[in-house]
């Protein structure tokens, strides 16, 4: 709380009341602006400023005076004014009252004329309601319909709807042929800018698009934003959309576009440029460029066919090549063969030297071992039949001893000396006269012979 | 609903979607996916990937698709052929007419 000091006077010599606080001059005058009158004014928007938090600015201007106004954001917003409507210059009817925003120690006053509601006027009214017709049709998806549909490259036919004895015909000639295009052109003309242009139009559409043309131009050399009227007529938009043929547009401003613009396949700044559009491609150009294609296409079909000749005689080569290959391929295995089995005879060969050598030593070692042997034989044999023959000597000594002891006991040399052996009939020998007298008859042996003999009766001893 | 002048063509919209496309003009490639793919056939052969029997497939390929552009070309540069919606619907209608008599 700030020290009110002491009284302040007022100016010496003053007629006037006061002095008063500013402060509550300034509520005051704020409650006597907010007391006048609203009332809606007219005039031409500009410096429009960003809005800021709570506020939109701007001033409204004519060659009169200007007054300031500010509008809530909330109020602002709930307009529903499509981006850029806003622009300086515009005419636009605002309602509202003045007030005053009284300021304070630390910030400064302001008037401005408080914004309550807001409409554009006149031409900028107009383009407002297109605006929310090109919205309405944008958020159906009606803008995209056109544009997917196939462009051909090279259409055949091309209608094209202008008005009658335009510029615009000129403008579309000059345009396909600077595409060297030389095809059927469909004209139909109709109104453009009148009352009727817009059902007319609507109808040349439909009618070119039954007639099966490939591409639709809607042609016209621009205009003031009435003129441009017919092609935001909404039903228009709205055929052109559902077309299964494609339309290019090419009747907008550089500043006013309008919904056929929007809704077509293309939309061009000039009737040339749309032709050029409805034939994206040179004829001339594409047909040099298709010959430059064939000429690469049979230089390709020629060396293809050189390589085929080639080809195929290398395969007839083949066969014979294949014979050489697998004759020097056996050549050479017999030969591999040849060494082989030369190698392995030779290896055999001294391998049975090795072993003949071996043998004929065994042999040899064999044969010495033998003779030593047979030597060894006769040595032995030589002895044996030595000591057999000694043997023998000795036996026979020996026999001839024993033959003279044995001829010494023989009964013929006792015989010859006289005695007789006496044997019975059975030739048993008797050797006592008893036996002698009980046998009947007697064999007396002699020397010389023998002779039977009967003992005498009387002579038998007793 | 309308705030916005109409034409007033209420059958417009109908008539409109009951056309079709020339079926004539939609069997096989279009002239660009035909020239597309001449020049895919061509940077083949120049690549020299392409073997022999591919090369004579691919030539006869592409001498297809240049005769058929050629077609096309040839349509759009006999001569530039001028006539109003009116004449061109009385002539279909002509046609039309005639047709069942031939």
């Amino acid at each position: 709380m700030s020290d009110p000091g002491p009284p302040v006077t007022g100016i010496p010599g003053s007629g006037l009341a006061g002095p008063f606080p500013v402060g509550e001059y300034a509520v005051a005058l704020r409650e006597r602006l907010r007391g006048f009158t609203r009332v809606q004014l007219v005039g031409e928007l500009v410096n429009l400023r960003p809005p800021t938090r709570t506020r939109v600015y701007f001033e409204l201007r004519d060659a009169g005076g200007s007054v300031p106004c500010a509008m809530w954001r909330n109020d602002f917003e709930r307009l529903d004014l499509a981006p850029g409507t806003l622009t300086d210059g515009i005419a636009v009817v605002v309602a509202g009252g003045c007030d005053y925003y009284p300021g304070s120690a630390t910030s400064s006053p302001s008037f401005h004329f408080s914004v309550s509601d807001l409409r554009i006027a006149g031409e900028g009214d107009l383009l407002a309601r297109i605006e929310r017709l090109r919205r309405r049709l944008d958020a159906e998806g009606l803008f995209t319909t056109q544009k997917r549909l196939a462009r051909p490259s090279l259409p055949r036919t091309i209608g094209v709807i202008t008005g009658e004895g335009g510029k615009a015909r000129d403008d579309v000639l000059a345009g396909l042929r600077r595409r060297h295009w030389r095809g059927r052109l469909v004209w139909a003309f109709a109104p453009v800018q009148d009352r009727h242009a817009a059902p007319a139009i609507t109808r040349a559409l439909t009618d070119l698009a039954a007639a099966r043309v490939d591409v639709i131009v809607v042609a016209r050399g621009g205009g003031s934003l009435a003129d441009l009227l017919a092609f935001c007529d909404e039903t228009l938009c709205r055929t052109v959309a559902m077309l299964s043929v494609p339309v290019i547009a090419s009747v907008g401003h550089h500043t006013d576009r309008t919904l056929l613009d929007d809704v077509a396949a293309v939309s061009c700044s000039t009737p040339t440029h749309a032709c050029e559009s409805a034939v994206p491609l040179d004829c001339a150009e594409e047909r040099d460029r298709l010959l430059a294609s064939a000429g690469r296409l049979s230089v390709h079909a020629r060396r293809s066919v050189l390589e085929r000749a080639r080809s195929l005689a290398r395969q007839a080569r083949a066969p014979s090549e294949h014979l050489d290959r697998e004759r020097r391929r056996l050549h050479q295995g017999l030969r591999e063969l040849r060494a082989s089995a030369r190698r392995r005879v030779q290896t055999s060969r001294t391998l049975s030297a090795r072993h003949l050598l071996v043998l004929e030593r065994r042999r040899s070692a064999t044969s010495a071992a033998q003779a030593r042997l047979r030597g060894t034989l006769a040595e032995r044999a030589r002895r044996l039949a030595t000591a057999h023959e000694a043997d023998r000597a000795r036996r026979h000594q020996a026999l001839e001893h024993l033959g003279v002891a044995l001829a010494a006991h023989d009964p013929e040399r006792t015989l010859r000396r006289g005695y007789a052996l006496v044997s019975d009939q059975d030739g048993t020998l008797v050797t006592s006269a008893a036996t002698a007298g009980s046998s009947p008859r007697l064999r007396l042996r002699f020397a010389d012979g023998q002779l039977e003999a009967t003992p005498a009766p009387d002579t038998m001893p007793r | 609903m309308n705030e916005f002048p109409v034409s007033g063509e209420a059958d417009a919209v109908e008539r409109a979607t009951s056309t079709t496309d020339d079926p004539a003009r939609t069997d096989g490639p279009s002239y660009e996916q035909a020239t597309a793919r001449i020049e895919e056939i061509i940077r083949r052969l120049d690549s020299g990937e392409a073997g022999l029997r591919e090369t004579l497939e691919l030539c006869r390929e592409g001498q297809g698709l240049i005769e058929r552009c050629a077609a096309e070309l040839d349509a759009v540069g006999q001569g530039l052929e001028e006539l109003r919606l009116d004449e061109l619907v009385a002539r279909l209608e002509a046609g039309t007419r005639r047709d069942p008599d031939e």
